[in-house]
């Protein structure tokens, strides 16, 4: 089916605050990404720009959640995955087997797409990961909880009932809960899988707004499959096809002048 | 024939299985309480069992099941849900797991005569346990660790994987993602599991007719040292369990009023499997909301 989708209802909110002098934070060079023989992300090389928003989109099954998942070796669960290639970040290759995952991941956080709070209450959500971290005192806890929930704008939603179950939030709110655990061990980067697809639009806006207010703390990657959200907040866009990057470019460029045939394509609606 | 009436029909089908099942049930109960519960009184439930005199009662029989029960308990739960936990969140798949899953399999359908046997011939010969609480306990492990196991790892199966990932994704470990979230939020499904074994074990007669034995030594329960032969919580005397006793009372028993008895043993060991499932369910449920919030 085609879907007619304009370029020029495409809009740019965020056109003027690409800033090209951040410098690069996470630099991928030929990645490979195969399950069991599936060659599902082929010679990637994509550098990440510090305090800035990159959205990765393209068709399903194009390998972009493959790709974001192995940047904090989410992908590490799956047997048959397997990862070739160089991610730096902080001067370390992330794919060696001997990086601490566990460390790695308190460094570069991550947002799924069904909200997944823990069955606990709201408070103990933001709190398990940081005691495991080991902060103990109860006062510097309860401190991070309100600070983290400040932040993604739901602490005057739920400071009334932070004993409550998380699961008795709506969607939209367990979601942001999600964001703010993320935060509570204060990341260098946050990685999201397509964060809003199982949303209602007023909680998706929500959550971009939020997502623009955050870049100016966090390196952020985005995997969306709603191209004018793309539009609306990512600085640099990545689109991925058959496994393949097939152009990488600032946001602007990438949706008004790309350079490839198959990208103007997807991104005018003629496939995916 | 039009998919309205075949809805219908099935939906019929279904509905009377389903009250067949519940009938069974109810007549079945109905019948075992109707007939045993004007044989029960206090007297009948704190007083020995008399070999060949009228008007003995359980108390040493129903003791000895719970004491049979918990002792099996504490054996099977830490090794069956920590081999649970391994075999859904741990084991790679490949021979030597689905070897062990076969064998938990054939574990678990072993008749129970056949365990009782095994347990004579290893924990009361070999190991010189004698017919005893423990060898009777050992039996019921035998033959109850594979349910717990399975109904570990199902628990486990069941839960969502956002969840593991979203631990793991926090930077916590595989063990502390497995404690703090899969544990508790599993916990509802393995304490139901636990508790439908549980009621499998206080019930199960053949499996300690040759472990923990026909007979009890004449307890004192007064005498509370573990290491006293009349001890109740001596676990190397032999112990008649409540099931055991119907049997034996129904075979061989010359007492005048063995109907009476065996009728109240029946009705006193299905009233204590039925509070044993509601009590486990309320402390379910408590814990459940304790551990999820309110």
């Amino acid at each position: 089916m085609m879907i007619q989708m304009e370029n020029n209802i495409v809009t740019f909110a965020n056109n003027n605050t690409v800033n090209k002098e951040m410098p690069i934070q996470i630099n991928v060079e030929h990645v490979d990404i195969y399950y069991g023989d599936n060659h599902a992300v082929k010679d990637v090389n994509l550098p990440i720009h510090e305090k800035s928003i990159t959205a990765l989109i393209g068709p399903s099954g194009c390998g972009k959640s493959t790709f974001i998942r192995t940047i904090n070796r989410m992908n590490d669960l799956i047997p048959s995955a397997r990862c070739e290639g160089t991610i730096s970040y902080k001067d370390v290759n992330i794919l060696n087997p001997k990086v601490d995952v566990v460390q790695l991941r308190k460094e570069i956080g991550m947002v799924f797409q069904q909200p997944n709070p823990f069955p606990k209450s709201i408070s103990e959500n933001i709190q398990l990961p940081l005691r495991f971290a080991g902060v103990r005192n109860k006062k510097t806890l309860r401190k991070a909880t309100e600070d983290c929930l400040k932040q993604v704008g739901l602490w005057d939603e739920v400071k009334d009932r932070l004993d409550r179950s998380a699961t008795s939030l709506s969607g939209g709110q367990q979601q942001r809960l999600c964001i703010a655990r993320a935060l509570a061990l204060k990341p260098d980067v946050i990685l999201l899988d397509e964060p809003t697809s199982a949303l209602d639009p007023v909680s998706s806006s929500k959550i971009e707004e939020l997502l623009l207010e955050l870049k100016n703390s966090y390196t952020i990657i985005i995997v969306t499959h709603n191209m004018q959200q793309a539009a609306r907040i990512a600085d640099f866009t990545a689109f991925f096809y058959q496994g393949e990057l097939v152009e990488f470019g600032e946001t602007r460029k990438l949706f008004t002048n790309p350079e490839k045939k198959s990208t103007s394509d997807y991104i005018s609606g003629r496939f995916g | 024939m039009n998919s309205k009436v075949t809805n219908r029909i099935a939906l019929s089908v279904i509905f009377l299985c389903a009250a067949a099942m519940a009938a069974i049930l109810l007549s079945m109960l109905g019948y075992i309480l109707v007939k045993g519960v004007t044989s029960i009184s206090w007297h009948f439930l704190t007083t020995s069992a008399s070999p060949f005199l009228a008007g003995g009662g359980i108390k040493d029989q129903l003791w000895n099941s719970f004491y049979v029960l918990v002792i099996t308990m504490l054996l099977t739960v830490p090794i069956g849900v920590c081999g649970g936990i391994y075999l859904a969140e741990y084991a790679k798949p490949g021979r030597l797991t689905s070897f062990i899953r076969t064998c938990v399999e054939v574990l678990a359908s072993l008749p129970s005569i056949v365990v009782g046997m095994f347990g004579m011939l290893i924990f009361v010969n070999y190991f010189g346990l004698k017919y005893s609480v423990l060898s009777g306990a050992l039996a019921l492990t035998v033959f109850n660790l594979p349910v717990i196991v399975r109904v570990t790892e199902d628990g486990f199966r069941a839960l969502s994987r956002h969840q593991k990932e979203g631990g793991l994704a926090l930077g916590l470990t595989r063990w502390h993602t497995i404690k703090t979230i899969l544990l508790p939020a599993a916990f509802p499904s393995i304490l139901t599991g636990v508790i439908l074994s549980a009621g499998r074990v206080f019930g199960e007669s053949a499996a300690l007719l040759f472990t923990a034995g026909l007979s009890s030594p004449d307890l004192d329960f007064n005498n509370w040292n573990p290491a006293a032969p009349n001890s109740p919580l001596n676990i190397f005397r032999s112990a008649e369990t409540l099931s055991v006793h119907i049997w034996a009372v129904n075979t061989g028993g010359i007492m005048p009023d063995v109907q009476t008895i065996a009728n109240g043993s029946a009705a006193v060991l299905v009233i204590s499997v039925l509070i044993f499932n509601l009590i486990a369910r309320m402390l379910g449920k408590v814990i459940d909301q304790k551990f999820s919030g309110k």
